[in-house]
């Protein structure tokens, strides 16, 4: 772990012996994205706070605007719907990820995807239910079906699946590997892919992860990495 | 770029004429950070570089009148494709180079050269840019049936969307659901149960 700080948010301290922020201690402003629960550091920028308050509302209606009037002006679900999630990702960068997580539950992330998905699949299966073929348009019993059919599609099904897939994607891969696995509880998380065997002893299959642990330390209810050799470095935080 | 371009072209077709000066810098734009991002020996380096090739990407894309292609080219390769590289590097360890560029391998660099040259030999049957001769635009069975139709069938204007979501909108409906199983993947891969 000798690498330099990969300045997501560029940090001006420097931290040329820290693995991503976890040899630093603690920050005790006890903020949400504090270093030791976010993993990467985050700084609070005079310059970058304003700018993405300025610039995320205009972001936000362009991305609500390229999915709504998909049909009328180049653009629709997909594109839309990447902009609102890029809106998602710049608020994270400004304000930290985690706080933005705290923010955008896991719920309204997951939601979004399988609502999606649920409303796609939903529209193209009305018409094969009053006889005809899935996605036939001219059979949604709705004014202008074919135009409508195809917005709700775009807006409430490619829009939402892709914003909140892209979220997802964002929030999961903020967070890394987890040798636990199992539900998000934030302080059992050891984010680090060496951490060791599967600590949590409830999760069989955490112990046939990717990760492969040393024999023998499969069965002690150890939560931390501090006796497990190969990956001490944030074993300064427990 | 000029000139490449002219040379490549059919004899006595005025290519030349076609290449203003905003796409030939657009071009020279797009191949330079093309070979800066594989040349860069710094990752982070190289992936900054790949999100401004895929800017100049957008832009020529915007260029060729393809809007809805740079959008999406814009969003989601410079923008959250960068973002997601981003913070995978946040995840790894980031070396410390001397160098600022790889040494070109010279194999590696050989093929990718005959695959360019063998590429290019096909440049003198493809129609001009904007060509109105050209059979993907001419053709009547296709290109001009859907201008023509769209907005009697389906009563949008967007022609790009219309094909995306009615007339091919069954296919448009396995890609949603692959992005949606992307996701999925990406929990699965990380041992995670929910986007947290």
């Amino acid at each position: 772990m000798s690498g330099s700080d990969p300045d997501v948010d560029a940090d001006a301290e420097g931290d040329p012996g820290g693995g991503f922020g976890r040899d630093r201690p603690p920050r005790s402003d006890g903020r949400l994205d504090s270093d030791r629960r976010q993993g990467t550091p985050y700084t609070e920028s005079q310059v970058i706070m304003p700018t993405v308050k300025i610039v995320a509302p205009f972001a936000f209606t362009y991305g609500l605007f390229v999915t709504f009037h998909g049909g009328g002006s180049p653009g629709g679900g997909f594109q839309g719907g990447a902009i609102v999630a890029a809106v998602v990702f710049m608020i994270a960068f400004a304000f930290g990820i985690e706080a933005t997580r705290q923010w955008l539950a896991n719920t309204v992330v997951v939601a979004l995807a399988v609502g999606g998905a649920l409303v796609f699949a939903g529209i193209g299966l009305v018409p094969v239910a009053l006889g005809g073929a899935f996605l036939q348009y001219e059979l949604l019993p709705i004014p202008d079906p074919v135009k409508y059919g195809m917005e709700g599609v775009e807006i409430l099904g490619i829009g939402t699946i892709v914003a909140g897939v892209l979220m997802g994607l964002f929030f999961v891969l903020a967070k890394g590997f987890s040798d636990a696995g199992g539900f998000a509880d934030a302080d059992a998380f050891d984010d680090e892919v060496g951490d060791g065997p599967g600590v949590n002893g409830d999760d069989p299959a955490s112990d046939g992860g990717a990760a492969a642990p040393p024999p023998g330390v499969t069965d002690d209810g150890r939560t931390g990495s501090d006796a497990s050799g190969p990956a001490a470095t944030d074993g300064g935080e427990r | 770029m000029t000139g490449a371009l002219a040379a490549l072209g059919p004899a006595g077709a005025p290519v030349v004429a076609q290449v203003t000066a905003i796409e030939a810098s657009l071009f020279a734009f797009v191949v330079l950070t093309a070979l800066f991002t594989a040349l860069a020996r710094d990752v982070l380096a190289a992936v900054i570089i790949f999100g401004a090739y895929s800017l100049g990407m957008a832009a020529l894309y915007t260029f060729y009148r393809a809007p809805d292609v740079a959008m999406t080219e814009a969003a989601i390769s410079a923008g959250v494709t960068t973002v997601l590289l981003l913070l995978t590097l946040a995840k790894t360890t980031r070396i410390d180079h001397e160098a600022a560029f790889e040494s070109v391998n010279l194999p590696a660099a050989g093929a990718a050269g005959l695959l360019f040259g063998g590429l290019m030999l096909t440049m003198g049957d493809i129609p001009a840019v904007g060509s109105p001769d050209a059979p993907i635009w001419s053709n009547p069975d296709v290109t001009q049936w859907y201008i023509a139709e769209t907005y009697a069938e389906t009563h949008v204007e967007n022609t790009v969307m219309a094909v995306l979501a009615a007339f091919r909108g069954f296919d448009t409906f396995g890609e949603a659901v692959v992005v949606f199983a992307a996701g999925i993947a990406a929990l699965i891969v990380l041992h995670r149960e929910v986007f947290a």
